[in-house]
């Protein structure tokens, strides 16, 4: 296993918020054989556990959403499909992009149509086509698209991974499929380890709709500690700002009140003795990840964030770099063997 | 359900694919010409880059002259920044709107890069009621500094849209370029079989940029008149006026009688509408006065040359997924085929 096979494979299935069966299917093949036990809850997050050679240890989980942002089919109007969203999309990447329509009868491939300037005035195409302005063309009648197409089938982006120049790659949803690759590739790291505690792995649902799958499966798990891995918004040409990551800097620590004080200053310590590179992401409040329900499940858990620098979030063409995983990867192996130096108070 | 696997389907898939931007047809000028020679009596390619293709007639007298052009939008590569983006402009007409998250692929040896938009979370309500201008987007290829970047392209490096095609839904074909690799594609299916008078098939460069390529061709082939086989926009969507769609994908060829840079000939447009109620082929008109086509160039080269067009309607058209239907090219197809035949016989043009 490889980060940028693995990420050939995960990056291209299918798995909009709340509609994440192929994805699990996938994911549950690559987990079964690196750990003791696999299964799924309730809500649909996908678990595994490797276990401690000690009766009774403790309990380390890492989480990593499965699922990705996407659409929804709300109507048909002339054989067109009318959507809304699966998680937040900037609807100006839309006009002109190729989908998949995940009918029950399999994948359809679509396009979303974008109105020629001759039909707009001058001032609209200045202008951002709002979301409920566009359609989804599948090339069908109405009759056609009312049989193969039931208000509520999911839509997902068809963007096939690329590299770039160095170690940079491109795809759709990297958030989160990148952490759900590096969690198997530090499983692989650990397989012939004797861990100290138990190591619960949750691939998790829906955080696109709000992290709505990771406090429902991390109540059964009911860690001692909990490391959630997801991406971080990294610089691009139109948003410089220095709070935002480098692309290549590493990976990033959470800090904040979101995420447990004594994980934060372990994650930073053992990248420093590692000399591995790291970054600080500074959050006042939600980290916008699974931390946030996880931090309150129960009587409270033990919870950080690592966030893998990406470019161009929710878009067909997000942007990562290899190194970055390669470090995080590192620096995750490493909390996992020396879990038990974090210090509650 | 119409067969997607026709020597017509087969070879505009392999058209689509190949890069061809605007005074970069190199590739397809090659994969044309490499087509075209089993079944050419003369071929030469001109000083502007126009590849011409001349089959003798059955019978001696007039010479017609068929046209399609080789070139399509794109990106052309105009700065590099210090920390290691592309600045980019549009080759041909792009609404800056179809580009956005979407990949290109530059120079010669298909370079992959992005043109990105940063995250929503990032520019949450009004930030995203308008649309960047050209120059403040950028194409991310993968590198941090000025010199990583032109270890791989330079000033002028000029990139298309992904090549992936597909057919899908009723019978319709999706991927860029099909404007006018269908009219490419056509003639070269057109040029297989003898025609019944001298024809020139002549594939044009530059279109895009203002039918640069197409004011020189004739002065070569100095026909007695030319079919133009165009793609022409479509924009049958819910939500436009009817006034407005112009022509609907799927409901047959378009013939028009008038666009943005010609009046087409009257005689020869009543020929191609005859010819398609008579062979029960399926017909439309542009309803709105938009677009143009090379046959500007042509109508108004040497002291003048009656022109025609049939056109393939195409949504998305300019963007990196425009979308035909099958039965449209077929049309456009025998059509043409039917104009060879016929215009041999005209004794008026």
């Amino acid at each position: 296993m490889d980060f940028f096979s693995l990420i050939e494979e995960l990056s291209p299935e299918y798995g909009p918020a709340g509609f994440e069966d192929r994805v699990r299917d996938l994911l549950w093949q690559k987990l079964t054989p690196l750990c003791d036990e696999t299964w799924t809850d309730t809500m649909g997050n996908l678990i595994g556990v490797k276990r401690s050679v000690q009766p009774d240890a403790k309990k380390l989980l890492l989480d990593a959403h499965m699922d990705e942002v996407g659409l929804i089919v709300t109507g048909i109007e002339n054989g067109f499909l009318r959507f809304g969203n699966l998680g937040g999309i900037d609807a100006r990447v839309l006009p002109a992009t190729t989908v998949t329509v995940l009918t029950q009868d399999g994948p359809l491939p679509g396009v979303i149509d974008t109105m020629p300037p001759h039909a707009l005035s001058t001032e609209d195409m200045d202008k951002a086509v709002p979301m409920d302005a566009l359609v989804i063309d599948v090339g069908m009648t109405q009759a056609e698209a009312e049989a193969a197409v039931p208000l509520g089938t999911p839509v997902a982006f068809c963007t096939r991974p690329e590299r770039l120049a160095g170690e940079r790659i491109t795809g759709k949803s990297l958030d989160d499929r990148a952490c759900a690759a590096m969690l198997l590739l530090v499983l692989e790291e650990l397989k012939n380890t004797a861990l100290p505690v138990d190591l619960y792995v949750m691939f998790s649902v829906q955080e696109e709709l709000g992290t709505r799958g990771a406090g429902c499966g991390v109540y059964g798990i009911d860690p001692d500690w909990a490391l959630v891995l997801d991406v971080t918004h990294a610089k691009t040409p139109d948003a410089r700002s220095v709070t935002l990551m480098d692309l290549g800097g590493g990976p990033a620590i959470g800090v904040g009140p979101n995420m447990t004080r004594a994980i934060s200053d372990t994650l930073i310590r053992l990248a420093k003795e590692t000399v591995s590179p790291y970054q600080l992401e500074i959050m006042s409040g939600s980290s916008g990840t699974n931390a946030w329900p996880i931090q309150i499940s129960r009587g409270g858990i033990a919870v950080g964030v690592l966030s893998l620098p990406l470019r161009y979030m929710h878009t067909p063409q997000e942007v990562i770099d290899g190194r970055d995983a390669e470090y995080m990867v590192r620096l995750v192996t490493e909390f996992v063997r020396r879990i038990e130096e974090v210090r509650a108070w | 359900m119409v067969n997607a696997h026709t020597p017509l389907m087969e070879t505009l898939t392999d058209l689509c694919r190949l890069p061809g931007v605007s005074g970069w047809e190199d590739t397809v000028r090659r994969f044309i010409a490499a087509q075209a020679c089993p079944w050419a009596d003369r071929m030469e390619t001109d000083t502007m880059g126009n590849l011409m293709v001349f089959r003798k007639g059955r019978a001696a007298g007039k010479t017609l002259m068929l046209c399609a052009h080789m070139d399509e939008v794109g990106v052309i590569v105009t700065g590099i920044t210090g920390d290691g983006y592309l600045k980019f402009d549009f080759v041909g007409g792009v609404d800056r709107r179809v580009v956005i998250g979407k990949s290109v692929y530059l120079g010669e040896k298909a370079i992959p890069g992005v043109i990105g938009i940063k995250a929503h979370h990032l520019s949450k309500g009004e930030g995203q009621k308008s649309v960047p201008a050209v120059t403040d987007l950028c194409i991310d290829i993968g590198t941090d500094t000025r010199e990583q970047a032109e270890a791989m392209v330079s000033l002028g490096t000029v990139g298309t849209f992904a090549p992936d095609s597909a057919v899908f839904g009723h019978g319709l074909f999706q991927s860029k370029a099909i404007d006018d690799r269908l009219g490419c594609a056509v003639l070269l299916e057109l040029l297989k079989d003898q025609p019944a008078c001298d024809t020139w098939f002549v594939f044009t460069v530059q279109e895009e940029v203002g039918t640069r390529g197409a004011s020189t061709v004739a002065w070569h082939v100095r026909p007695d008149a030319a079919l133009i086989v165009e793609g022409t926009t479509a924009a049958d969507l819910p939500g436009v006026p009817a006034h407005k769609t112009i022509c609907k994908v799927g409901s047959g060829a378009v013939l028009p009688f008038m666009d943005r840079g010609t009046l087409y000939d009257r005689r020869m447009r009543a020929m191609l509408v005859e010819l398609a109620q008579q062979n029960a082929i399926p017909w439309q008109t542009k309803e709105m006065i938009a677009g143009g086509t090379d046959a500007s160039a042509i109508q108004r080269s040497l002291g003048g040359i009656p022109v025609a067009g049939v056109a393939a309607p195409l949504r998305n058209i300019h963007s990196p997924a425009s979308i035909g239907a099958l039965s449209d090219f077929e049309a456009v197809y025998r059509i043409a085929g039917l104009f060879m035949e016929e215009f041999a016989k005209e004794k008026e043009i």
